[in-house]
């Protein structure tokens, strides 16, 4: 393999030029690294805070019926589903909540304890009293902190629950929960058959939320349920603003990486060009020496080949220790912006340090074919007695 | 002469440029055999390294055919050229062209390691053939730290490494002092002697010439002259 030993000495003897190429190329690929494993941060964290707090898979009646019927039946079908880790069926509607001489609109929501707590993780963002209690005690609501602070009620309180067409009822508080969303000030939950009682509607619900075990599945699972003749819609239909902030991010993000990398792998090229110009000669007395023009392609072709690997792999083990070092990156911005992301960790997942060494390494390659061929299309005899 | 022909050249035409066009080589018949120390002179332009370029096969001519050891190289393929002037041909000009990057006994394998021989025995074999030319203690030197003689016989060296059948040199001795000169033509007519291989030294250095079994005169793309000495 005299090609390698050619190479190698060709990149040695030119040290300063060669580790000047590689530094270029290990400085975007560090970059693009450390912006990476920050986007993996975020994404991680937006979906924690959103898609991981809202059901994924929302059913709602057929398109000519106000309500879900049988829905027992129905959410056990869907729990069949391949994916599918849990449904809940809902009967949500609006309330006006009274406490002493403060009244608040909220959207009250009847769930099963049970099987709410298959799909949303109420029952962690409690602060006060204990989500079960929906389940023994009859006639029970659990309020967002902020709803609690406006009425001005503890747990232990009750309130007057009233609407126009419900039948008015009293509603012990037996529990506060914080969400750290919009919902902390106007979802109210109280047991299904509470609800179904306040809205005079006895064995139906509005809607059936569904979890999955994927979220970024959720739509062809939505299709599924929506075959059934139910509306179905899944998150990313109902909150298209968690997908669009991340493509947009991501987008950006890519594009101007992207171009980072290319300008390195420019610069290796041209390198690459002085080279084959500074050794037209010894190109030439290597043809003579019988090196056929495949073996001239392949020594050039192993030096873009060695700069391109050596170059993203030290720049992603600089990127790698960079994102560790850093840690969490904490961002003062406002609770609504990005889903209430505040503060994100650095993730370097090795998925991503072997698809950014092989890019690059790849876009080196193919960029350092056209000094290569370059140097394959030298005439011999010219080539040797050039200045 | 008795001896077996290595190379035939029949009716060979080299004419260069596309609007004027320069006959360098008009219609030249020649046949060397193997062994022969022969030397091509002329005045410069007379084509003369035109002449050993088509017969090293780094340039292919117009019309007409050469035959290398019974090979028509004018329709070899390009692997094939590659391999004859690797295993056939070696080749030393006027300025050594050593790779810079390389020792002396780096620059010596090379051919060996373009013919596919294991890199410790070309080294075996490039440290010989130093010792050979007389250069058995420098070996470990780069071109830049050798004597202009010096880095010359490393060249003969690296054409000899492969034991080709042809040697080739250009006016290799133009860019050296007399003496020099001198030595390195003794050198090359001790190796010719040894070994069989037909030497062919285009120069226009007629006392040089003189020093050759056979000297063929160019001018003008013609041959005029061919006599032995």
């Amino acid at each position: 393999m005299y090609e390698l030993f050619i190479a190698i000495r060709h990149l040695r003897s030119r040290r300063r030029q060669t580790i000047l190429s590689i530094l270029g190329i290990g400085l975007a690929v560090m970059i693009l690294m450390v912006s990476q494993a920050s986007m993996v941060g975020f994404t991680e964290e937006l979906y924690k805070k959103t898609v991981d707090n809202m059901p994924h898979v929302t059913v709602e009646p057929k398109s000519d019926e106000d309500y879900i019927y049988l829905y027992r039946g129905l959410a056990d079908d869907i729990r069949e589903i391949k994916g599918v880790t849990g449904a809940s069926p809902v009967l949500s509607g609006p309330a006006t909540f009274a406490y002493k001489d403060t009244s608040r609109n909220v959207l009250m929501r009847g769930v099963l304890v049970k099987e709410h707590n298959t799909v949303l993780h109420t029952e962690r963002d409690i602060i006060e009293g204990n989500f079960r209690d929906l389940e023994v005690t009859r006639r029970s609501v659990i309020l967002g902190d902020s709803l609690s602070e406006k009425l001005d009620v503890k747990v232990g309180d009750t309130v007057d629950a009233t609407f126009p067409e419900a039948k008015p009822t009293t509603l012990k508080v037996v529990g506060i929960y914080d969400s750290g969303t919009p919902h902390d000030k106007t979802l109210a939950y109280v047991p299904l058959s509470t609800a179904q009682h306040f809205f005079d509607n006895s064995n139906v619900v509005n809607s059936i939320l569904v979890r999955v075990e994927d979220p970024d599945c959720a739509q062809p699972i939505a299709d599924e349920i929506g075959a059934m003749g139910y509306q179905a819609s899944s998150w990313m239909e109902t909150n298209p603003e968690i997908l669009q902030t991340l493509m947009i991010e991501g987008l950006s993000n890519f594009i101007i990486l992207g171009m980072i990398i290319v300008i390195a792998s420019f610069s290796m090229v041209s390198t690459l060009f002085m080279v084959v110009m500074e050794k037209t000669k010894e190109i030439g007395m290597l043809m003579a020496m019988g090196v056929p023009s495949r073996s001239i392609l392949t020594i050039f072709l192993l030096e873009s080949g060695i700069m391109g690997l050596i170059g993203p792999v030290v720049g992603v083990l600089a990127g790698i220790l960079i994102s560790l070092y850093l840690g969490d990156i904490t961002m003062d911005i406002g609770e609504e912006a990005y889903g209430g992301v505040s503060t994100f960790p650095f993730v370097v997942r090795t998925k991503d340090a072997v698809m950014i060494v092989t890019f690059t390494f790849l876009l080196n390659l193919v960029a350092g074919i056209f000094p290569a061929r370059r140097a394959t299309r030298l005439d011999p005899v010219e080539a040797i007695s050039s200045e | 002469m008795s001896k077996e022909n290595i190379i035939q050249i029949t009716d060979l035409t080299k004419v260069y440029g596309d609007g004027v066009k320069i006959k360098a080589l008009d219609n030249v018949n020649l046949t060397i055999g193997r062994g022969e120390f022969m030397a091509i002179v002329g005045p410069s332009g007379s084509g003369k390294s035109t002449l050993l370029n088509m017969i090293g096969i780094l340039d292919t001519p117009t019309s007409g055919t050469i035959t290398l050891d019974r090979v028509d190289i004018t329709k070899a393929s390009e692997k094939e050229r590659s391999k004859m002037r690797n295993q056939k041909l070696g080749f030393i000009f006027q300025y050594h062209h050593l790779l810079p990057d390389f020792n002396a006994v780096e620059n010596v394998m090379m051919p060996l390691l373009i013919n596919g021989i294991k890199p410790s025995n070309a080294r075996a074999k490039a440290h010989t053939m130093l010792k050979e030319v007389g250069l058995g203690e420098r070996v470990n030197h780069r071109p830049k730290q050798l004597s202009g003689g010096e880095n010359q016989r490393v060249a003969i060296a690296r054409a000899l490494a492969n034991s080709p059948d042809i040697v080739i040199g250009d006016e290799l001795t133009g860019n050296l002092d007399s003496g020099t000169s001198e030595k390195i033509y003794e050198l090359l007519r001790k190796l010719n002697r040894e070994h069989d291989q037909t030497f062919i030294l285009v120069t226009h250095d007629e006392r040089m010439a003189e020093k050759t079994e056979r000297i063929i005169r160019l001018v003008d793309g013609k041959i005029t002259e061919d006599k032995s000495t």
